[in-house]
């Protein structure tokens, strides 16, 4: 039955892609190939859009996958059974974290954590510097960043200002 | 503003709403809407979610979304926080579903996408700076700081396998605390 078998498969990414970031990617890439419910060219289609629409990749394409295959009911249980395993396996630590909150040893990990939190963060950032930017791209980049030092702004505001920029720059062909 | 399921909820609809680029740019958004405008957790929290949410399996905006959401009102706060996140999405893709391919390969998308690049970038850009100013504190901390970043910037360490490095190096100082001074539990 197809409600059973999304369900089955989008647990299983959600168990099983470990790591963050995309690493949704290969699981998705593999549904792609073995199951008729997308093809690679839809899945390649929905990372790109995924950016600008809301949502991480792996739920939008649960969704999207859900509902292509089932309608309504099969993108609810595909998005559903995406994100179940997290919650199961969250839950549960965070019930450890609060039990052992004094212990000495969870405080020593803890402590760890807060550094390597960061660390990875800023590996994330120089990555996508790395693969994103161009001469036009690091001038909107250092000009956001200038306005970020005169006053605290929301989120919005840095990706609103973004897509507005890249939509001009993209009409005057300046974007490649 | 109290924790409630409907307050949760209604937080992490907007944190979803505002989910573009990528999960990782759920934390820049937590940031403003969580730690300065409500004040219901600390960067020190935000930073081990952060850590923590890419050493268990599963999608990393959503494992952040269940923690944040667990420590805030236990499982209610979990379950609003997930359902919250993911509404917005789900509400788009289903809309969008059957028109999708036509609108990705229109030129002017391709260039908001460009931009929205950029705007991810800045952000992730601010909250290192932001999460830096919080928890490299020392010396030690800086180190540590260093050593996440090189393993998984240069040596293209997987985040989980960095993570749990970090876990049992806490075990093993912890450890060595003990044996030196007696440090016992207390």
């Amino acid at each position: 039955m197809i409600y059973i078998k999304l369900f089955l498969e989008f647990f299983h990414i959600g168990l099983f892609s470990f790591g963050g970031g995309y690493s949704t990617l290969p699981f998705l890439y593999h549904i792609a190939e073995t199951r008729e419910w997308y093809t690679v060219q839809q899945l390649s289609d929905m990372i790109a859009i995924s950016s600008v629409t809301p949502g991480p990749v792996g739920i939008n394409v649960a969704t999207f996958a859900g509902f292509i295959t089932a309608g309504l009911p099969g993108s609810m249980i595909a998005t559903f059974a995406v994100v179940l395993p997290s919650f199961i396996i969250v839950i549960i630590i965070s019930k450890l974290l609060e039990k052992f909150k004094k212990n000495k040893y969870v405080q020593s990990v803890i402590y760890m954590l807060k550094p390597t939190g960061c660390g990875l963060l800023a590996a994330v950032g120089i990555d996508m510097f790395i693969n994103n930017i161009n001469l036009l791209g690091f001038f909107l980049l250092a000009a956001l960043f200038m306005a970020s030092l005169s006053d605290k702004r929301s989120p919005l505001f840095y990706l609103g200002i973004s897509a507005v920029f890249g939509l001009v720059a993209g009409f005057f062909n300046l974007t490649s | 503003m109290e924790k409630t399921f409907y307050n949760i909820f209604k937080t992490f609809f907007k944190v979803g709403c505002i989910l573009l680029g990528g999960g990782y740019v759920i934390l820049p958004i937590l940031q403003h809407e969580l730690v300065e405008k409500k004040q219901w957790i600390d960067d020190d929290e935000l930073c081990e979610y952060f850590a923590l949410g890419q050493s268990v399996p599963g999608i990393i905006a959503a494992n952040i979304s269940i923690f944040t959401g667990y420590k805030l009102n236990g499982t209610i706060g979990a379950i609003a926080a997930i359902s919250g996140v993911i509404m917005p999405a789900f509400i788009t893709i289903v809309i969008l579903a059957n028109i999708f391919e036509q609108i990705v390969h229109l030129k002017f998308m391709q260039s908001i996408f460009w931009g929205v690049g950029i705007g991810v970038l800045i952000l992730i850009i601010l909250a290192v700076r932001e999460l830096w100013q919080k928890s490299i504190t020392d010396r030690f901390s800086f180190f540590i700081f260093f050593a996440a970043f090189a393993l998984s910037a240069c040596f293209k360490a997987p985040p989980a396998v960095v993570v749990i490095l970090a876990i049992f190096i806490g075990i093993w100082l912890q450890y060595q605390r003990r044996l030196e001074f007696g440090d016992d539990e207390e």
